[in-house]
């Protein structure tokens, strides 16, 4: 491999408690992820795909194995540090947008930029060019509420590449989209992230969304099911 | 600043759970503040109107009581009591004739016995002791109406006698004077007929022969004896007792009875009022007038006003002052001078109750001691702390509740306010979990979260202590502007033991006085109940939000809104 190597996951699994029995979510994941690659992770629901989004967004912790990012192996790293690697180094797309139901599509943007302690004034107009980016500039001041479903998304995209992340991790971001909004908000979230050669992992059960991937992985109960080979 | 305007949307947004936290806020601090008021309130209003003595605590009471053990009925004991109390028996033909209006008010020493204004000076001479006040107390019964009219009917005879008696026939003589008499009115017939002597045929046949018109007649008649013409005898009737109930007199008096104390004007430092409790008008000039002082409670329930005159059986008092005295054993309704009360009372020369203060408070309890031993058995010498313990009244039972319950109540509130502060805010974190989760993936600290939610807890904690300081400060003048008034009473003579012949609580005096409730705040309170909504927030809101933000970003995001 070459010097571009973005993550390097050895044997990584994760299993959860749940009363007596222990669920085994991810059994020895061994994965290379490339600098600028788009990825699709695929596969029915419960294979694994979220668990291993979620180690690969520093959100959670293996239960065994490594996942080394930018040759660092997470597991070293504090709280703080994976907060500070969240914020700068990750942008996330969620099934459910998950804004912040209070704050409008500009202030929910800017919730991404403000704990890097941009001033005051940059922060907005990053946030209104980042929105604008997404088509919505002229809906700014409208709460999610007052959004539709893929206008709620495109103001998580905006956010999640507020920061100017190396990687967008985008979990199953059509998943509560009819499927032409699917297909744009995909559209939009692997141009914008090509033009800034941002790494995209893009975890979906929808095969003509993960056509539009570099390289797509298959997952099975808890395992990849192709050859890793980056 | 970013994070003031997510602060704000997130209460603006979230508006009823912000108005619910703060309600909740605002309600457990109004509550604190309320009843630690109002305790405090009725704590000052029980010093201020019960017992200012204690504060001074030099100063003791000494009355007689009559002693049960010391005799039997009619000497010592019951005897001296009821002796002292006869005047009490209300003589209706002693007050004037039959329908004329009279006044009069009794004055009866109760249960207290008097003594001799000389014995006190013994008192005076104690060593440790300052100075005396003689005072006589006397429960006062007032009267007026109209005298009686006692009339008592009885009905008698309507009995029937039947008297049966021989009437004896004529003699010779009188028979021949008929005789003639007849003859001369010249009356023929039957009497012609019979003239032999026998008289008593003749007589005889006149009857049967149907003669009978005859003697009937006026004329006749003349010539019958006295005897005969009329029945005249002695009857005794036979004697009876009659009895009949006698309904008693309709009358229309009224009685009332308030307390009367005497007092010497010369001695203004000590007494049963002094001038330092006046609270309108003067105190007595020391040579002591026609001159009397009312307690300010009786004036208002008798209207009675400065310069009003008071009756006391033909003497007329001029009111110069209304008094505030303390609540204590002696206490009286109305106040005139001693020498004024000895004479209207007929107890000339005599007092009982000696207030004694001693020269300090660390001698009390020893010139308590000398003073029961000086004056022999029923002598009974109570400090003020123990006069202060005999008030009653619901101002008293109030301020023993707000005691013993107004610091429970103060803290249950208290509790209540954190409770509801931390239930809210945790409830409140408990559903923003996955915004949490959220905000840490986004890159967000656990600082940071933590800072956020501490700043709305903040907020809403400073808000709802607000308006709870506004809603206690209203609460505490609303009590004091409708606030119920508060009675205090003491009740002197009633003692249990001292209760000889049941006479106890018939001849008890009772005086009272009253007092509004209020709730009086202090800055410190008002901080007090500001900071506890505060600190409930903040502590519930701290550690809800530290909880949340140490869960894995994963697991927060895992949990279902």
């Amino acid at each position: 491999m070459t010097g571009d190597l973005l993550y390097d996951v050895r044997n990584a699994t994760r299993s959860f408690r749940r009363g007596d029995a222990t669920i085994n979510a991810l059994g020895g994941i061994d994965l290379a992820i490339e600098h600028g690659e788009i990825l699709a992770l695929v596969g029915p629901s419960g294979s694994g795909k979220t668990t291993l989004l979620q180690l690969l967004g520093a959100l959670d912790r293996p239960t065994s194995g490594q996942v080394f990012f930018e040759g660092r192996d997470l597991n070293t790293l504090g709280d703080n540090e994976l907060a500070d690697l969240r914020l700068r180094g990750f942008g996330f797309v969620f099934q459910t947008f998950n804004l912040i139901p209070t704050l409008n599509a500009l202030q929910n943007v800017e919730a991404k930029l403000a704990p890097t302690g941009v001033p005051e004034d940059e922060l907005r107009a990053r946030s209104l060019a980042l929105l604008e980016e997404v088509g919505l500039s002229d809906r700014a001041d409208h709460l999610p509420s007052q959004l539709s479903g893929g206008e709620q998304q495109r103001v998580a995209i905006a956010r999640a590449l507020a920061t100017e992340p190396r990687v967008v991790l985008a979990d199953e971001p059509t998943g509560n989209l009819d499927s032409r909004t699917g297909t744009e908000v995909v559209d939009l979230l692997t141009s914008l992230s090509e033009e800034r050669r941002h790494t995209v992992i893009l975890v979906t059960h929808d095969a003509e969304i993960a056509e539009k991937a570099h390289r797509s992985i298959r997952m099975q109960d808890g395992r990849l099911l192709e050859p890793t080979l980056a | 600043m970013f994070y003031f305007r997510y602060l704000r949307s997130e209460l603006v947004g979230r508006r009823t759970r912000t108005v619910l936290t703060l309600v909740g806020l605002a309600l457990g601090v109004a509550l604190v503040i309320t009843i630690s008021g109002l305790a405090r309130g009725l704590d000052r209003a029980q010093k201020t109107a019960l017992n200012p003595l204690s504060e001074i605590g030099t100063d003791l009471t000494v009355t007689l009581s009559p002693q049960q053990d010391t005799g039997g009925f009619g000497r010592g004991g019951g005897g001296e009591v009821v002796q002292a109390n006869q005047s009490a028996v209300t003589d209706l033909s002693k007050l004037g004739k039959p329908g004329t209006q009279f006044v009069h008010d009794f004055f009866l020493p109760g249960t207290q016995l008097t003594f001799p204004q000389k014995q006190t000076a013994k008192i005076a001479s104690l060593p440790g002791v300052a100075s005396i006040s003689n005072g006589l107390v006397l429960s006062a019964v007032h009267q007026e109406g109209v005298v009686p009219k006692i009339v008592a009917k009885i009905k008698a005879g309507g009995q029937q006698l039947d008297i049966r008696r021989q009437i004896k026939p004529p003699t010779a003589a009188e028979a021949a004077a008929i005789q003639a008499c007849f003859q001369k009115l010249g009356v023929g017939g039957g009497p012609q007929s019979g003239t032999q002597p026998g008289g008593q045929q003749g007589f005889g046949g006149g009857r049967g022969a149907g003669g009978g018109g005859f003697f009937s007649s006026p004329a006749a008649r003349k010539c019958l004896p006295a005897r005969m013409r009329e029945f005249r005898a002695r009857i005794t009737t036979p004697q009876q007792t009659l009895k009949q109930v006698v309904s008693p007199p309709q009358t229309n008096i009224k009685s009332s009875s308030y307390a009367i104390g005497g007092i010497d004007p010369a001695q203004q430092s000590i007494g049963l009022v002094t001038p330092s409790q006046l609270s309108r008008g003067r105190f007595f000039s020391k040579s002591g007038g026609h001159e009397a002082l009312v307690s300010a409670a009786y004036a208002k329930r008798k209207s009675l006003k400065l310069g009003s005159m008071l009756d006391l059986n033909g003497t007329r008092f001029k009111i110069i002052g209304l008094v505030s005295p303390p609540l204590g054993g002696q206490t009286a309704d109305v106040y005139i001078p001693l020498a004024q009360l000895q004479k209207l009372a007929s107890q000339k020369g005599l007092a009982n109750v000696v207030l004694v203060r001693a020269t300090s408070s660390s001698d009390v309890a020893r010139v308590q001691k000398e003073i029961e031993q000086t004056l022999g058995s029923g002598a009974q010498v109570a400090s003020a702390k123990q006069v202060a313990a005999s008030i009653n009244g619901s101002l008293v039972d109030a301020a023993n509740l707000s005691h013993d319950l107004g610091l429970v109540l103060a803290i249950i509130a208290a509790v209540a306010a954190f409770l509801v502060a931390a239930l809210l805010t945790l409830s409140s974190i408990g559903k923003r979990v996955r915004e949490i989760g959220t905000l840490k993936a986004l890159g967000w600290s656990q600082r940071l979260v933590v800072r956020q939610v501490l700043g709305e807890c903040l907020a809403t904690g400073i808000a709802g202590g607000l308006v709870g300081v506004v809603l206690g400060v209203l609460a505490a003048a609303a009590i004091g502007a409708f606030g119920p008034s508060l009675s205090a009473s003491s009740t002197t003579g009633a003692a249990g033991a001292n209760d000889v012949l049941g006479l106890g609580q018939a001849l008890a005096r009772t005086a009272s006085t009253s007092v509004s409730l209020t709730a009086p705040l202090s800055l410190s309170l008002l901080v007090f109940g500001f900071a506890l909504a505060l600190a409930g927030g903040l502590i519930a809101g701290g550690a809800g939000a530290l909880r949340a933000a140490r869960l894995r970003p994963a697991d927060a995001l895992r949990q279902m809104e």
